[in-house]
């Protein structure tokens, strides 16, 4: 299990929404925070969100301690199981 | 400005009363923060060298920022910048640095400055821009505007709005970030990844019974 936590700011949203687009993947709410999960990889491509530089690198709050980031860059975010 | 969460301690301090640098080059600095900026002079003290030390003369002298709140300078009679070490390839007239510091590192320490609108932050661009010390970049960093240029002593200053509002959330997260950075560097090796893991628990224990209502605005 990977759990991604993204704080729910406007800019933050369509992070939140392309990462649902992935039917393996399930968003929920805790408090102000998106909760994104998924039993395997969370992959978030970057253009689909169409967020720049300083959101981009800065949209991660948190990263559960079964997962851990493989990947952000410019192409995509990826959290994988540890 | 909101009530941080800083335990049970009142927050009663007002904004920046005034923050010192020194200068060696009193007229460009005038010309750079009265003249081109058209910061107001507020204030300034003539003082003979005293105390055990061999303490110069020197002027201390303070634009209005805005707020109330001032920049100031210190100018030494008789001294030359060689006084803070050998010249730096880069860096200030305070801070001097080598080839072999990286750049992040020399760009680090700044002063920004806040308007409140696009408007006043592309005036003081005309301005900057006509001057001998035009702006040297622009930059949306999508929910802040800021330009950026080095005054004539070689302090970088940044002038910036806000795109919008900061959220009662941002504050929450903001304490919870440091919250996990104390945990973190507290323990060996920190690193970005234990931060936002010891974050992710954090936000497991009080995001939930989080209220934007438990951080109301202040009455100004």
């Amino acid at each position: 299990m990977t759990t991604l936590f993204v704080l729910d700011v406007p800019e933050n949203t369509p992070v939140a929404e392309v990462a649902a687009q992935d039917p393996a993947v399930t968003v929920g709410q805790l408090g102000p925070y998106f909760v994104i999960s998924a039993d395997g990889a969370i992959v978030v491509d970057r253009r689909a969100t169409g967020c720049r530089h300083a959101v981009w690198y800065s949209c991660v709050a948190g990263v559960a301690r079964d997962g851990r980031i493989t990947q952000h860059d410019k192409d995509a975010l990826r959290v994988e199981a540890v | 400005m909101r009530v941080q969460d800083s335990g049970a301690r009142d927050h009663r301090v007002r904004g920046v009363d005034h923050v010192a640098f020194p200068t060696f080059d009193p007229a460009g600095t005038v010309r750079f923060y009265r003249d081109v900026l058209g910061f107001p002079v507020v204030h300034s003290i003539c003082a003979a060298g005293w105390g055990p030390e061999n303490h110069p003369d020197f002027v201390h002298f303070f634009f209005d920022i805005g707020n109330d709140d001032r920049i100031a300078f210190f100018y030494y009679f008789d001294v030359t910048p060689e006084v803070g070490g050998a010249a730096g390839e880069r860096g200030d007239v305070y801070a001097r640095f080598g080839a072999d510091v990286p750049e992040y590192f020399v760009r680090s320490r700044h002063l920004a400055i806040h308007v409140d609108s696009e408007e006043d932050l592309l005036e003081y661009r005309r301005r900057l821009d006509a001057s001998s010390w035009p702006v040297e970049m622009q930059i949306r960093h999508e929910t802040i505007e800021s330009i950026y240029t080095h005054d004539p002593n070689g302090y970088m200053v940044e002038l910036t709005r806000a795109m919008r509002p900061v959220t009662p959330q941002e504050d929450l997260d903001a304490n919870l970030t440091i919250d996990a950075l104390l945990d973190v560097v507290g323990q060996p090796e920190p690193s970005f990844g234990k931060l936002l893991a010891r974050k992710a628990e954090l936000i497991v224990e009080r995001a939930g019974t989080w209220r934007s209502t438990d951080h109301p605005e202040p009455v100004q």
